[in-house]
């Protein structure tokens, strides 16, 4: 299948779910983790305490791919992450993530074609408010 | 006039630079850029507006494309409707021959881009699957070239009688203008620019020092 089929056949449902409850001690441990000092984000006493705006990266889902999805893990490579913010985490959200393939392309470099899959995950907070989306690229290397 | 004819911005899945911060870095070390062209890959951006940014910072802004074919990439200058619906920009398997042909019968002007880089550029592809015609211009100074790839496409250039191009490749802020393109003529917009490549009258260079202030 190339790029094209992919994208028809697998990107824009959501094929995972995960349900996490955001607790004060993650969000603690994860600004530390991340050198953070700013009292909001690392003492639960603070009024305006919340996650680390990059919090949600942590999370993943259940699957990686849909069930079926045509790929060879021996010839991938993890592409990075990138998110967008949509408004703060706090502690004692019922976080509920999706995911969902947003795109599959090719093209070609150096080493030659390249697959690119990304698999974005939308997250919300238990009143339905939309916190962040994550993508995450995986590149195939000379995937036919 | 000076133009960097090969940058890429967030755009392009693997850019990283806003056009904002290309004119800041320009501006702020006074580079001798009078402008840049944003080439961004399998695509034409027909949303972005950067009139507001050339105003701000006194630079020439335009807006072309990287597409891909089997001889590698190519950098197509003057883009619009009629040569987009000749073939599919998002493809990375286009005939060189068609984007050559394609973009001169719609009034661009198709360059192919970094010519000595394996796997992605037009050299070693000659020699494998032979000429194409209708080539009048090649990257001769890529930015992103390693040692040798700029030399085997100025040989290429020599050989054929090629015009020269050069630009940046910039993914990044800090690498415009790394090289760029002088022309003989004042560009004011994408026409003047296909008007000038198609006479021929520029050459690649690397821009050597910032311009000084005043």
């Amino acid at each position: 299948m190339n790029a094209l089929e992919l994208k028809t056949k697998f990107a824009g449902y959501v094929f995972d779910e995960i349900s996490v409850t955001v607790k004060a001690e993650s969000l603690v441990g994860y600004a530390k983790a991340c050198g953070e000092t700013q009292p909001r984000f690392t003492d639960p006493s603070h009024p305006d305490f919340q996650a680390l705006p990059n919090y949600p990266t942590r999370f993943h889902g259940t699957r990686g791919l849909p069930e079926d999805f045509p790929i060879d893990m021996v010839r991938c490579f993890d592409a990075g992450k990138s998110i967008q913010i949509h408004a703060p985490v706090r502690a004692g959200d019922v976080i509920e993530g999706r995911s969902e393939i947003a795109d599959i392309y090719e093209k070609t470099g150096r080493s030659g074609k390249m697959l690119f899959i990304v698999h974005r995950m939308n997250f919300y907070n238990q009143r339905g408010v939309h916190l962040a989306t994550v993508d995450w690229r995986l590149v195939q290397r000379e995937f036919d | 006039m000076i133009l960097d004819l090969h940058t890429h911005s967030i755009a392009s899945d693997d850019g990283r630079a806003k056009v904002e911060n290309y004119c800041q870095w320009i501006a702020r070390k006074s580079l001798p850029l009078d402008g840049f062209v944003l080439t961004e890959h399998r695509q034409f951006d027909d949303d972005s507006d950067y009139r507001s940014l050339e105003d701000e910072f006194g630079l020439l802004i335009l807006k072309a494309s990287e597409v891909e074919t089997e001889y590698g990439h190519v950098l197509v200058f003057g883009v619009n409707d009629d040569l987009r619906a000749r073939f599919d920009f998002s493809k990375i398997d286009n005939s060189l021959a068609t984007v050559l042909e394609e973009s001169r019968r719609c009034g661009a002007v198709a360059v192919p881009c970094h010519p000595g880089r394996p796997k992605v550029g037009l050299c070693a592809h000659w020699e494998v699957r032979g000429p194409v015609e209708g080539v009048v211009a090649i990257e001769t100074l890529n930015g992103g070239s390693r040692e040798g790839e700029n030399e085997q496409a100025l040989q290429y250039a020599e050989k054929y009688g090629w015009n020269r191009i050069g630009g940046s490749d910039s993914h990044i802020v800090s690498h415009i203008g790394r090289y760029a393109t002088r022309f003989e003529d004042e560009l004011a917009n994408m026409e003047d620019l296909v008007a000038a490549l198609t006479r021929g009258r520029f050459d690649a260079i690397q821009p050597e020092s910032p311009r000084s202030p005043g």
